[in-house]
């Protein structure tokens, strides 16, 4: 499997995620890259025109970071692999770059509409539209599973957002070691506490937000939420939404509901468990 | 006279150098960096708390001296804002970890493959097969976890807030982490300068690098055998602008004998030119160098007060002094994890209840990231962000001349003979060009 790893507008985040991949070694025996930006010892323009040419065959083609509405040179490529996936949410959906310039978006999405770059019909070679392994960055495990199921040739079943269904159909909310604070109701006191549900005022989108964060760790030690800070919903066409840390309430209401509750069912069951919560939830230690 | 365009592979982000030759010599040198993403416009007329979120994005290696420039910022902003000492020792533990996977995958990642490109025969440090090149990705994953256990993960973790932390961890969580930073420890006395720490410690205490082994004394080596000991020196002005007791002092170096303290309101940044999308910025007026180099001078280091005595600012010492930081680090980050023990009851968090709101202020916080001085500048109107600046180390470094003075890098490069050593003189300076423009 020949791999091919591109870079425009981006941080560079995802490449250094995906080097804490803990098979990361294993990794680099399965595959080759013809090319990676940070780690390779030649230069880039060589390579591109040889796979340009046919002279070199890509299988999959990496893109970090979010393209210009008229980068040909990505497209023409894109056309010459057999796959093509989108590395974190800036080539996925256009992320942070795009939000103050309109010349600007991802692969095949622009935020919530789809287009991008490559037109809302593009397929590749392979026979898949772009594979968007969104997140702020994409995790190390997921980007490196889909390497090796395509390089198995098993083709990833694609949510409706272009993403995996294997690592993007439960929500961030699935592991969180704050989950029975959610259950019942409670609220931390302050950020820096190890209880409490951060839901309810520190905007926490785990119950919105489709990753697996929590269930694949990050580093293979830890999440954002087990850490006490808020999942901020980064793998999600919208990210970074405005008011990260709060939660926008309506009525007394959280103004999002858990994806899938209905506004009756939430107020009856919060009431309820409110009253009921134990005791031993409700004390710091 | 001829104009040489090259694009540089193995730098953070995209970077272009433009070198012009008379006589087989460099005679000038630009060094262009594509335009930016925008993310200080971004910030504008939001909470002030998705500061805390989006800065770290400007770079994916050094994101986190984001997160700590930024909350100090938004601190001083609000004002009044009292830590505990169990966050404070956190917060400078991570940012020193940053440094540390940053040091190791530059050194071993964009530096020594140069050497395989003059024509060297460096079979452990070949790009993907390497055995040198893969053990030190994951030396460098193994620091990362010590990140991720007090942050959440890396990159780009937000848990730093106003008033402390956001997380909460036990003494067994401390233990772990001292365990990975003695798996640096013992990397970098293993591979990096190959002996005991007996034997480290007494050439340290007068700073012969002679004695130096391991990977080290081999870079030292090739430095000799490429004529690379010398070269690359910029104006010898030198600056440190954060603080991390006992390794990190602030400060500037004139170039003369004395060091001497900052004074944070003689930094100036200007636009940039018309051939980079870099600023620049100015410390009196005058260029400066900051990173490892102007950080462990600075700071007294042994080794580095003798290498730039003998060598000046080249490439060799600028170089070395990355490397040899990683000890002062490590050593720190031991030392501030073993007294976090005795902090583990204080609260991670406190914060001085108000609303939003009623925050209205101007904020400026200053760090040390792996490349050198970053800092952040906000303004803050009824909770909403008005204004954010940024000035990261790498504009320091790579931005472009003024009227006056060329940039530090731009400098370094001129009168060398070989277009890779030109390279190699700029990749010393840990380009990053995703944080130039951010
Ligand atoms: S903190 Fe977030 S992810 Fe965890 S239980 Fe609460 S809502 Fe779910
Ligand atoms: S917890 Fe949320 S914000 Fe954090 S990485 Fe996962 S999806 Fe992104």
């Amino acid at each position: 499997m020949n791999i091919l790893w591109i870079q425009r507008l981006s941080c560079c985040g995802n490449t250094h995620s995906l080097l804490n991949c803990e098979t990361f070694d294993s990794l680099l025996r399965e595959v080759s890259f013809l090319f990676h930006p940070s780690l390779s010892a030649e230069g880039e323009e060589e390579v591109v025109e040889d796979v340009l040419k046919g002279k070199l065959k890509v299988d999959i083609l990496l893109v970090e970071g979010a393209v210009k509405v008229d980068d040909e040179r990505i497209k023409e490529l894109c056309r010459m692999a057999d796959y093509v996936m989108a590395v974190g949410s800036c080539a996925s959906y256009g992320n942070i770059p795009a939000l103050k310039d309109d010349s600007v978006c991802g692969l095949q999405y622009r935020f919530k509409e789809k287009g991008g770059l490559l037109g809302s019909d593009f397929v590749s070679k392979g026979g898949l539209p772009v594979i968007n392994v969104s997140g702020c960055p994409a995790h190390p495990e997921w980007t490196a599973g889909v390497i090796r199921s395509l390089s198995r040739g098993i083709k990833p079943e694609l949510d409706s957002w272009g993403r995996p269904k294997e690592f993007y159909s439960s929500l961030t909310h699935w592991g969180c070691t704050r989950n029975e604070y959610f259950e019942w109701k409670i609220e931390p006191e302050s950020l820096g506490s190890k209880k409490g549900c951060l839901f309810y005022n520190y905007g926490c989108r785990g119950p919105l937000t489709y990753s697996s964060c929590n269930v694949i760790l990050w580093n293979g030690v830890n999440s954002k939420t087990r850490a006490g800070t808020p999942c901020f919903g980064c793998t999600e066409f919208d990210f970074p939404r405005a008011g990260l840390f709060e939660t926008k309430q309506f009525a007394g209401l959280p103004a999002e509901l858990p994806i899938g509750v209905s506004k009756r069912g939430y107020i009856m069951l919060s009431g309820i468990a409110k009253v009921f919560a134990p005791e031993r939830l409700k004390l710091e230690d | 006279m001829r104009i040489e365009k090259r694009l540089l592979a193995r730098v953070e982000g995209t970077a272009q150098l433009e070198l012009v030759w008379e006589n087989g010599r460099i005679r000038d040198a630009r060094v262009r960096i594509p335009s930016s993403r925008g993310i200080e416009r971004v910030l504008e007329g939001r909470p002030f708390m998705d500061a805390l979120v989006i800065t770290p994005r400007v770079c994916g290696i050094c994101g986190h001296a984001h997160l700590m420039a930024c909350v100090k910022a938004l601190e001083d902003a609000i004002g009044h804002v009292r830590l505990s000492q169990k966050a404070k020792l956190v917060r400078d533990i991570t940012l020193m970890v940053e440094m540390i996977q940053n040091h190791i995958k530059w050194f071993y990642l964009f530096v020594m493959p140069d050497f395989i490109r003059l024509g060297e025969k460096l079979d452990e440090f070949e790009p993907f097969r390497g055995k040198r090149w893969k053990e030190a990705i994951s030396v460098a994953s193994e620091a990362i976890k010590v990140i991720a256990i007090f942050g959440g993960q890396w990159p780009h973790s937000s848990y730093a807030v106003p008033g402390g932390i956001t997380s909460n961890f036990t003494s067994t969580d401390v233990s772990k982490a001292l365990a990975l930073v003695s798996r640096v420890e013992g990397f970098f006395l293993e591979s990096l300068v190959g002996m005991p720490v007996e034997a480290f410690l007494s050439l340290r205490k007068h700073g012969s690098w002679e004695g130096l082994k391991g990977d080290v004394k081999l870079f030292i080596d090739l430095c000799f055998k490429y004529g690379l000991e010398r070269v690359g020196m910029s104006y010898g002005r030198l600056l440190t602008g954060g603080e991390v007791f006992p390794c990190i002092t602030p400060g500037h170096f004139t170039g003369e004998k004395k060091l001497c303290s900052l004074n944070i309101s003689k930094i100036r940044e200007a636009d940039g030119s018309p051939y980079s999308g870099a600023k620049r910025v100015r410390y009196n007026g005058m260029p400066y160098e900051t990173g490892p180099l102007a950080r462990q001078f600075l700071s007294g280091n042994p080794f580095v007060k003798r290498l730039h005595k003998m060598y000046g600012d080249s490439y060799m010492v600028r170089v070395l002094s990355r490397l040899l930081e990683v000890w002062e680090l490590t050593s720190t980050v031991k030392e501030k994890l073993t007294s976090l023990y005795s902090f583990i009851k204080e609260p991670s968090c406190q914060i001085p209840f108000q609303k939003p709101e009623r925050i209205t202020g101007e904020g400026v916080g200053i760090v040390e990231a792996a490349r050198g001085t970053l800092i952040h500048r906000v303004s803050i109107e009824k909770g909403v962000i008005t204004r954010y600046h940024i000035i990261t180390p790498s504009v320091w470094n790579l931005g472009p001349r003024c009227e006056k003075y060329l940039g530090v890098a731009e400098k370094a490069m001129i009168g060398l003979e070989n277009p890779i050593h030109a390279e190699m003189v700029l990749r010393s300076f840990d380009v990053c060009s995703v944080c130039t423009t951010h």
